[in-house]
């Protein structure tokens, strides 16, 4: 196990050129916060109740919120820690804020004010600083995430860290690849060390601060096998910066045997490869998302969508649950709407709760699979990076070995193209370069031959545009019509 | 065999929707033509110098998240500018916040330069087939100028 920690002397250069980056950046004084940090209590803190739940076999719920202003960040804050009964809150940032614009988000507060009501579609906790993360973070009975989409978020781990929050979404692969079109692979996984060697700070004195990588990338037909390679690298490079609370994400397919296959083998596979890499000492946890593709705009159906993302997640054993909204096909909810995705969430959860599902069949088939293909993506990135994985992921992505469908990255490749088979799990259509085995890919054809043979078409590109908005409409395989 | 249609094809502006960008890409390079793919976030300039560079016939729009009208607007002008007079301009997607009748965006659009505006539904197939024959009508009326 080499010694990748970014060394205090690096990370001390770094902090005071990224602390100067905004006014808000010198309210940050590191043992302030720590200080601050420790008087926190155990049921607020992220990394603590989820483990508890994780120990108790109980699945946490969990929305997306962020408006511009403080005051009604907190008031729709607390209607869903009320009214909603969530679990565990988010703070979502503005795109501003996750573009590193923090001039833009300041007009943008100013306008909010102005008009009374959110301009901007997250909250800038950049712009509000320490202290007024601190007047939201006190505001609230339970624990708060920061969520974003942000490939340079060393500013706002600073202040929000500083300021309460005690658990961090992102990393530099999946808060890149998904979200930025020009950024180099190598300047967001640096970018994303920095962040990992604040929270392992913060862990050296005895803080408990939670990191989760994105799991669902970019949520349109994400094979399993990519998304849990990438969780996995960028669970291997937190550890390496001392993270010790890592929560493992995975958005939903819609197939129930391929999302349960999906989440139980993703903490398997995880566990082996960050032992694989000398660490022994953390906290593992998982996340399952509900449906991130495209929604129905009827609510009814919204509501049919999120309950069954619910029974999957329970059902797969997750240990927290991101909700959907009823208006997710329009775009920002209401607060009540917000609310009633977690409600629905809950009743959902509550029911299936303790329920043992026996699995047989094709279980172990699909999950032998899946394991096959993260071993040969893994192995070359191992081979690539002459046994480096950092190292290996930047020449994957190069390369194209690695790949992320859909993405707006120029620095991935790009060539890959996902569709359903038959029973609508998600399957490898045009595997572009990625490193699978062709023993592996022949599955994938014949299990997609047998849905052309189905449908009476050839497999062709028509199906995954098919696909792509078949639950918007309804159904979960894009069929002929 | 005739020369390959070339299209430029992007997301404009500060919109990140990659999803629709690899369908169409993918789409009309299955259809024969020679694609040059510029992604998301793509300013007017561009646009326009990929179609100078590429020899391109027509620039393909797309935006999603609802400030097309902001982005799409002078596009026509910049063009004539850099000598691009008769470049085929399509617009598609969600181009104005809120609901609003197609009809009237498309009226906008027009107004701005666009030759034709395609709303979210309008079938790529049928898409293709315009864009040939307008590339065609296009190609003759150079001949004859001639």
């Amino acid at each position: 196990m080499g010694d990748y920690k970014l060394s205090e002397q690096e990370f001390n250069k770094i902090r005071n050129e990224v602390l100067q980056t905004w006014p808000t950046g010198a309210e940050v004084d590191f043992d302030e916060a720590v200080e601050y940090q420790k008087a926190i209590p155990e049921n607020k803190n992220f990394a603590k109740v989820l483990w508890k739940a994780h120990k108790n076999g109980v699945t946490l719920l969990q929305p997306r919120a962020g408006v511009a202003l403080i005051k009604d960040h907190i008031e729709l804050l607390q209607y869903l820690e009320s009214e909603g009964e969530a679990d565990l809150l988010p703070t979502t940032i503005d795109a501003y804020t996750r573009l590193n614009k923090y001039e833009n988000a300041a007009d943008g507060v100013e306008k909010s004010l102005a008009a009374k009501t959110s301009l901007l579609n997250g909250f800038p906790a950049v712009n509000h600083g320490v202290k007024g993360c601190r007047i939201v973070t006190e505001s609230l009975k339970v624990p708060v995430q920061i969520r974003h989409g942000t490939p340079d978020a060393r500013l706002l781990a600073e202040i929000s860290l500083a300021g309460g929050f005690t658990s961090f979404e992102g990393g530099g692969i999946s808060y890149n690849v998904p979200y930025a079109k020009k950024v180099p692979i190598q300047k967001s996984i640096d970018d994303w060390k920095y962040v990992d060697r604040l929270v392992g700070a913060y862990e050296e004195r005895g803080i408990s601060i939670n990191r989760e990588p994105f799991g669902p990338l970019t949520g349109t037909l994400v094979p399993p096998c990519i998304s849990h390679v990438v969780g996995i690298i960028e669970g291997i490079l937190a550890l390496r910066q001392g993270v010790k609370s890592l929560t493992l994400g995975y958005g939903q397919g819609g197939n129930l045997l391929q999302d349960v296959v999906a989440l139980k083998a993703l903490k398997e596979v995880a566990n082996y490869y960050f032992k694989k890499e000398g660490f022994e000492d953390y906290e593992l946890t998982t996340v399952f998302h509900q449906w991130m593709g495209g929604f129905p705009a009827d609510e009814a159906k919204a509501f049919a969508v999120i309950s069954w993302g619910t029974a999957a997640g329970v059902m797969a054993g997750a240990d927290k649950i991101i909700v959907k909204t009823p208006h997710e096909a329009r775009g920002i909810p209401t607060k009540e709407a917000n609310a009633q995705g977690i409600k629905c969430s809950k009743q959902v959860a509550n029911l299936l709760q303790g329920q043992n599902i026996l699995l047989g069949g094709r279980y172990q088939e699909e999950f032998d699979l899946l394991k096959r293909e993260i071993s040969d993506l893994m192995d070359k990135i191992y081979e690539l990076g002459d046994g480096d994985i950092e190292k290996g992921t930047v020449a994957a992505f190069e390369a194209g070995t690695l790949d992320v469908p859909f993405a707006p990255s120029i620095y991935n490749n790009g060539k890959i193209l996902p569709m359903r088979d038959n029973e609508g799990l998600i399957r490898i259509y045009n595997k572009g370069s990625l490193a699978l085995s062709d023993e592996v890919m022949e599955y994938h054809k014949a299990r997609l031959e047998e849905r052309a043979n189905y449908e009476r078409r050839k497999v062709s590109f028509q199906m995954v545009t098919d696909d792509i908005y078949a639950i918007s409409k309804g159904r979960l395989i894009g069929r002929t019509k | 065999m005739s020369k390959p249609m070339t299209v430029v094809l992007g997301v404009i502006g500060s919109d990140c929707h990659s999803v629709g960008n690899t369908i169409l890409n993918v789409f009309f390079t299955e259809q024969g033509f020679k694609v040059v793919n510029l992604g998301v976030m793509v300013s007017q300039e561009e646009y326009i110098a990929a179609a100078i560079e590429t020899g391109a016939e027509a620039i393909l729009v797309s935006s999603l998240y609802g400030h097309g009208e902001i982005d799409c607007a002078g596009l026509r002008e910049k063009c004539i500018e850099q000598g691009l007079d008769d470049i085929i301009l399509y617009v598609g997607g969600n181009l104005v916040v809120g609901k609003t009748d197609y009809s009237l965006v498309e009226e906008k659009f027009k107004k701005m330069g666009y030759n034709r505006v395609f709303s979210p539904e309008f079938p790529l197939e049928d898409m293709a087939e315009l864009l040939r024959q307008d590339i065609r009508k296009r190609r003759q009326e150079r001949e004859n100028k001639d």
